[in-house]
């Protein structure tokens, strides 16, 4: 039998037993399915927004209704009016929620509750309506009304090229890519750990070594549970790319957009993931029992961590010398060249010196987890120091 | 031929393993025997390379065992452990295409050995739902799924019931016959003596006695004589010969050439000898012997 279908058979028992796991298949179905419907809910409460209706009492200066429609219009608001006998039967119909604001002459406003768009639609517009009022009576046209009004023209540059509405989401889109991430790679590399501290407490683990290498328990554990989190990432990257683009949130491709992260994010996962999953295979192997896991989950944890910060840091900018090189660290380089690579044009080079630092170094590190992994998944007692495990692996 | 060829291993200052040597023959049952850190489940260990030793080797038919020579090997470690969440039928199988046999294969060899050990209606149910002398047999089971040529079983018949133990031994004897090479610790001596045909005494990680049980029997230069008289044990001093009293017996030591017509005339002026037994030592009288406790 080769060794490599026996890696597919400790790869395929470890995937599957975290993929029957019901907390898992929950947590699965429940995040994706929140996500599926976030988006046709936003669009369906788009779609059905009722017109603010604006209650006019007594008299408002000639063009108000027109140029009030024209200011909301701009903060889009769509707005329609109904005109009431009197104070009273305007302020009944605004507590009985029939109506959003009640214009009581040219300058009373009483509103259900604060709202700085309305306010600022029906006070402009009044205004905006006085004004032509005065300058006809003035004899004032609309040019020098103008001239008035704006009597310098100011021109204003600036030489870095004004952020567009694109580029904001292209941060946002590398903020959820860099979370989904982070958290996969701990999540999943937790599951490593756990499955390799369960094997040695339930002492399984000698009658599987007796038929199978050290390395190929760990590189088996590491592929199964990887591949679980591949389906969970690109179920939740295709769910959330589904829900932007029904939602509609912003005139530019956000498909594209959302394409292109959950790629880097599929490349990044798998890169970063096989790092960090072969030290939290090793360090599983130390411990026995549930209670010390967390203590030995640190070191990882505390490893990546910068990663995050540097993460959101190269967010802000990519192209700074110290996010250059952040992004080109083994430790770091999943998150920070994954978000380099959303928010602007890194060099191919620059990708592909990460890729290869990386896998250089994650190559070392599955040989000395694996040396650890050989040292310590056979010894009894709650925890083995690494120095420990280190000197009783022969290799 | 499975060979332990002077197998030293030191775990700090304790010398596990000082020059053990003995071998396994195909189709014949060894009894691994010694007292509790003599070093049985570390040289058990050494046959897959779980335990590397600092010098010597195990070899099957001269060959230094490799992987390919461990996937038909059988091993039952003594720390029991298996996935308690996985169900029985699915586990068996999942060692045996470890093992490599095919998925039909090990399918059907699943179902085959645990209908042998009298579980097939439990196939279906989640390991850790198994009583304890149930989930042996699926320890069993897993190990010999793959009809291992040698099989290595560290305390198989520990916490079984007497019907698990006649099962166990049953499925030992069958492989057996079939040409496997089992060998076996226990320090159940008296099972031992009834399903092996080879034993290997060690002591202090050395072999310190070794053969087939019946010959070391026959050739020990002592033997033990047990009287009754009148249907009760008879307890006469006997000049010149020592008595040995153990779990309420009372045995006379004697040399395998001794004179025992005198005992007899001796033991029938006390009335009627109902039972005369000189016999050669039995296998828990060699193991004292050997390891001197």
């Amino acid at each position: 039998m080769s060794p490599v279908r026996q890696v597919y058979e400790l790869a395929k028992r470890d995937f599957l037993q975290r993929a029957r796991s019901k907390a898992f298949l929950m947590a699965m179905v429940l995040t994706v399915g929140i996500v599926l419907i976030i988006g046709p809910l936003i669009a369906l409460a788009d779609g059905d927004e009722q017109p603010r209706v604006i209650a006019l009492v007594a008299e408002q200066p000639v063009g108000s209704e027109q140029a009030i429609r024209e200011q909301s219009a701009m903060l889009d608001l769509d707005v329609r009016f109904q005109r009431y006998p009197d104070l009273v039967a305007a302020e009944a119909a605004l507590s009985r929620g029939e109506v959003a604001v009640v214009v009581n002459g040219a300058t009373d406003l009483v509103l259900r509750e604060p709202s700085l768009r309305l306010s600022a639609a029906i006070t402009g517009g009044i205004a905006t309506a006085q004004r032509q009022l005065i300058a006809a009576e003035m004899g004032l046209s609309e040019a020098d009304v103008g001239a008035l009004l704006f009597p310098l023209q100011f021109s204003e540059r600036t030489i870095e090229p004004a952020e567009t509405e694109e580029d904001e989401v292209t941060e946002v889109a590398a903020l959820v890519g860099l979370m989904l991430l982070y958290i996969s790679i701990l999540m999943f590399g937790q599951f490593v750990m756990m499955g390799v501290m369960e094997e040695k407490q339930t002492r399984v683990v000698e009658v599987v070594l007796s038929r199978v290498k050290p390395t190929q328990i760990l590189v088996g554990k590491v592929i199964g549970v990887g591949l679980l989190g591949l389906i969970q990432i690109v179920a939740m990257g295709g769910a959330l790319i589904f829900t932007v683009s029904i939602a509609d949130l912003a005139e530019i491709d956000l498909t594209g957009l959302g394409i292109k992260v959950l790629g880097l994010l599929i490349l990044w996962y798998l890169l970063g993931y096989a790092f960090y999953s072969f030290m939290y295979g090793a360090l599983g192997a130390t411990i026995s029992r549930q209670e010390d896991m967390q203590g030995v989950a640190m070191l990882p944890v505390l490893l990546i961590l910068p990663g995050f910060f540097l993460g959101q840091m190269a967010l802000l900018e990519p192209d700074l010398w110290f996010n250059q090189v952040a992004s080109l660290i083994p430790l770091w380089s999943p998150m920070v060249m994954a978000v380099r690579s959303t928010t602007s044009n890194v060099p191919v080079w620059e990708v592909a010196v990460a890729i290869v630092l990386l896998a250089a170094t994650t190559a070392l590190l599955i040989k000395l987890g694996g040396r650890i992994y050989r040292g310590a998944i056979l010894q009894s007692g709650r925890k083995t120091k690494l120095r420990a495990a280190w000197r009783s692996a022969t290799d | 031929m499975l060979v332990f060829n002077d197998l030293h291993k030191r775990f700090g200052d304790v010398a596990a393993l000082a020059g053990l040597s003995f071998a396994v023959h195909p189709g014949r049952i060894l009894g691994f025997l010694g007292p509790n850190g003599a070093g049985k489940t570390t040289a058990m260990r050494c046959v897959f390379g779980l335990v590397n030793p600092d010098s010597g080797a195990v070899t099957w038919n001269g060959r230094i065992i490799d992987e390919k020579a461990k996937l038909v090997f059988g091993y039952m470690p003594e720390e029991r452990g298996l996935y308690p969440k996985m169900k029985t039928g699915e586990q068996v199988a999942y060692f045996a295409r470890l093992s490599g046999l095919s998925p039909d294969a090990a399918t059907a060899a699943s179902s085959h050995w645990l209908t042998d050990l009298g579980l097939a209606d439990r196939a279906a149910d989640k390991l850790e739902e198994l009583s304890h002398g149930n989930q042996q047999r699926v320890q069993l089971a897993c190990a010999l799924v793959h009809d291992p040529v040698v099989a290595i079983l560290d305390e198989p018949f520990a916490g079984l019931d007497p019907i698990g133990v006649e099962t166990m031994a049953g499925v030992l004897r069958r492989l057996a016959s079939r040409g496997t090479a089992i060998v076996f610790s226990s320090h159940q001596l008296d099972l031992v003596a009834d399903v092996c045909q080879d034993v290997v005494i060690i002591d202090h990680g050395r072999s310190v006695l070794q053969g087939d049980v019946g010959e070391l029997r026959h050739n020990s230069p002592t033997r033990f004589l047990e009287v009754e008289v009148n249907g009760v044990p008879w307890a006469q001093p006997v000049a010149g010969i020592d008595a040995v009293e153990a779990n309420g017996r009372h045995r006379y030591l004697l040399s395998r050439n001794a004179e025992i017509g005198p005992i007899l005339d001796q033991a029938a002026a006390d009335g009627e000898v109902t039972r005369f037994a000189f016999e050669p030592p039995n296998l828990t009288d060699l193991f004292r012997e050997a390891v001197r406790r």
